[in-house]
């Protein structure tokens, strides 16, 4: 079974280290995490890096945005399954309704917990490599 | 919830370090703001991306479950959105602003050490809460969904590079540390090795392996000497960490005594040791502080000498080789010369010469008591004068100056070493003691003879440069014993605002020595600030030029014979 490859897009290094904190323990440890630090570079990796089998993609961030982001792979129709979780916070409803629109498999808000972070991760049924929602 | 208690609370410190540098830059934007409000000019360009910063900071605080911060930056980001749909509120604005960004600062920099309760955070914002209500009801609201949908699209990644490869690492700076006593170490051995070498160097010519491991030495100094470069590389960090308190400081205190007082920095990239930073600090805040209250006129004041209503104090560093100049300069009254002169003769410390030199007057604004008029007892109540400023500045192997033209301003120079973790110095000896003085107090050194020495007023004086200066005994002053006339030279040191003789029996030559800090358990010997180990082996204490001063007078004239 390869281990499997997630994106994490978000300017934040924090997030970056908080996700990796989930990322490398338990029933996922040995998987892999891509960094991107804003959109533009996280499409550029989506596009190059097609054993990523889930994408974790925060809606503020500089130089193209979640929504942006999510814009764009419906326009290049690049791997339309792979699923793509919106990181939003709790005062953005529009945008979460917009995300979905746009193409998003599932939002989840912040402050979110590791045990959050996994049920979506065992339900997208990324933690065994196989990309794709069920 | 505590951090402690967070599923991801063993990330406190990247929290503060990622957030502690952003919350400095709100408070930054918010202080302009503020300007811009007092102006009149709406400052649009800056509230947008003010409240993506805020919206971020909410974010990771709410992450590390750090409940008050996130309030606190909720709350603060809603009173930018209300602000940029109301801007008539602005110009009322500003200083609740700038408070509750400053508590958003100080509040995540005790994040690890102190996490807060809550209770700062909801009385501010409860105060926020009431100033959007009593503004609600005497303006209509107005909506602007356009601005609202807006967002922020630019900020800086800093430390990552472009191909998202990490470029820096925080590194604990304990480890450091100890990187840099290993290598302390490694140049002790090499000191000694180059003894031995020296030793060896009869048998050069005839022994081959002499000469190649000559060569193999001279290499391992040259490599040591980038390693040492390199190595104090990773000590230095941006003087802007301490600039950046500043711009607080001065408009806190000039709201005070009510002036309007302008704060312009630069040169916040100039790079110095880390020790030499957090040290720094303290005294940079005197000198700012007297600048606002003393060195600044009343308004009234400024009007009558028809200088702008705003005054300005510039902080400003550059590296200078391997020095870094740091100027705290006002555009005030300036300095009084014959008010220094007086109390200096009525103190009994003027030069001894009969009309001195603008330079000499002002240095001795630095002696004890001598900060003019009432400046000791009201800064801040704390009863710091400039001589605190010149010792600390002293103590951290700097050099102080000041200059002013009477009525336009003054400007304090500080001249830094890069870094004090290496200590360019004169070795001595007395009797069979080894001493390091630092190169940078040393002015000169005198051959001495006997009759050189001149009894004054019970005190030892020596001819220096045509003016008398005190000497002392380091045998006297160390507790070593041996003869003041039977030394053979005199080091001319530089003190705050005369020169002093210091006499030792001979000089060893310049060394640039690592500096160890004495075991507390040893206490700390008089006129001793710490120890090195020279090449063979044995210690040599760093002596506090400074202090020795101190110790001065007494121990000569108790020397007399």
């Amino acid at each position: 079974m390869t281990p499997p490859t997630f994106l994490v897009v978000d300017d934040s290094k924090l997030h970056h280290q908080m996700y990796g904190l989930v990322f490398n323990k338990g029933e996922l440890s040995g998987s892999r995490v891509i960094h991107a630090y804003n959109g533009r570079e996280g499409f550029a990796l989506y596009s190059t890096h097609p054993e990523i089998v889930m994408v974790f993609l925060d809606l503020n961030m500089p130089e193209m945005n979640g929504l942006e982001f999510l814009a764009k792979r419906r326009e290049t129709g690049l791997r339309p399954e792979t699923p793509i979780v919106l990181v939003t916070t709790e005062d953005s409803p529009d945008d979460e309704a917009r995300g979905l629109a746009a193409g998003a498999w599932a939002y989840l808000r912040k402050p979110f917990t590791p045990a959050q972070l996994l049920a979506l991760v065992a339900k997208a049924g990324a933690g065994n490599g196989a990309p794709g929602a069920r | 919830m505590s951090a402690q208690e967070n599923p991801f609370g063993d990330l406190i410190r990247e929290y503060v370090a990622e957030c502690l540098p952003l919350a400095e830059a709100v408070l930054e934007r918010c202080l302009r703001l503020e300007r811009f409000w007092d102006h009149g000019e709406p400052g649009d360009e800056l509230l947008l991306p003010l409240k993506g910063e805020l919206h971020t900071l909410k974010g990771n605080s709410a992450m590390m479950g750090l409940t008050a911060l996130q309030g606190l930056a909720h709350g603060l980001e809603d009173l930018c959105g209300k602000l940029t749909l109301q801007p008539q509120l602005r110009a009322s604005a500003g200083s609740l602003l700038v408070r509750g960004a400053g508590l958003l600062v100080d509040l995540i920099r005790e994040a690890e050490t102190a996490p807060a309760t809550g209770s700062e955070a909801d009385s501010y914002l409860a105060e926020a809460r009431q100033f959007l209500e009593s503004s609600e009801t005497i303006t209509e609201r107005r909506t602007d969904d356009r601005r609202t949908t807006q967002r922020r699209t630019t900020r800086d990644v800093g430390e990552i590079g472009r191909d998202g490869a990490i470029t820096t690492l925080r590194v604990d700076s304990a480890r450091l540390d100890s990187l840099l006593e290993a290598f302390g170490e490694v140049m002790i051995a090499q000191a000694g090795m180059r003894e031995t070498m020296r030793a060896l160097a009869p048998w050069r010519r005839s022994v081959g392996e002499v000469a190649n491991l000559e060569l193999s030495s001279l290499a391992l100094e040259k490599t040591l000497k980038r390693l040492e470069g390199a190595l104090m590389q990773t000590r230095l960090v941006p003087i802007a960490s301490v600039f950046g308190r500043f711009n607080r400081l001065v408009r806190d205190l000039a709201q005070d005594r009510e002036k309007k007082v302008r704060l312009e920095v630069a040169g916040g990239e100039t790079r110095l040791d880390k020790t030499v930073i957090d040290r720094l600090s303290e005294p940079l805040v005197h000198l700012v502080t007297n600048a606002v209250i003393h060195g600044i006129e009343s308004a009234a004041e400024r009007a009558q000498s028809g200088k702008p209503p705003e005054a300005r104090i510039t902080l400003a560093a550059r590296q200078q080789s391997d020095r870094v100049l740091l100027t705290v300069e006002d555009d005030g009254r300036g300095l009084d010369p014959d008010r220094i002169l007086m109390k200096a003769r009525a103190l009994g410390v003027a030069p001894t010469s009969e009309s001195p030199s603008l330079e000499e007057i002002y240095a001795l604004a630095f002696l004890p008591g001598l900060s003019t008029e009432d400046q000791v007892s009201s800064l801040s109540g704390r009863g710091v004068g400039l001589d605190v400023v010149a010792r600390s500045i002293r103590a951290l192997g700097g050099m102080v100056q000041v200059t002013s033209q009477p009525g336009r301003g003054t400007t304090f120079v500080l001249r830094l070493p890069l870094t004090v973790a290496v200590l360019p110095s004169l070795l001595v000896s007395v009797g069979q003691e080894r001493y390091a003085l630092p190169l940078s107090d040393v002015a000169e050194t005198v051959r001495m003879a006997p009759d050189m020495i001149h009894e004054v007023a019970k005190r030892g004086m020596v001819l220096w440069r045509g003016a008398v200066i005190p000497v002392s005994d380091a045998g006297q002053v160390l507790g070593l014993g041996g003869q003041p006339r039977g030394r053979r030279y005199c080091v001319v040191l530089r003190s705050a605002a005369r020169h002093r003789g210091l006499l030792v029996d001979r000089l060893l030559g310049h060394e640039e020595v690592v500096v160890k800090a004495l075991d507390p358990v040893l206490g700390r010997p008089p006129g001793v600030s710490a120890a090195t180990i020279l090449g063979d082996g044995k210690v040599a204490c760093i002596l506090d030029t400074v202090r020795l001063a101190d110790l001065h007078g007494a121990e000569l004239s108790a020397s007399r014979h």
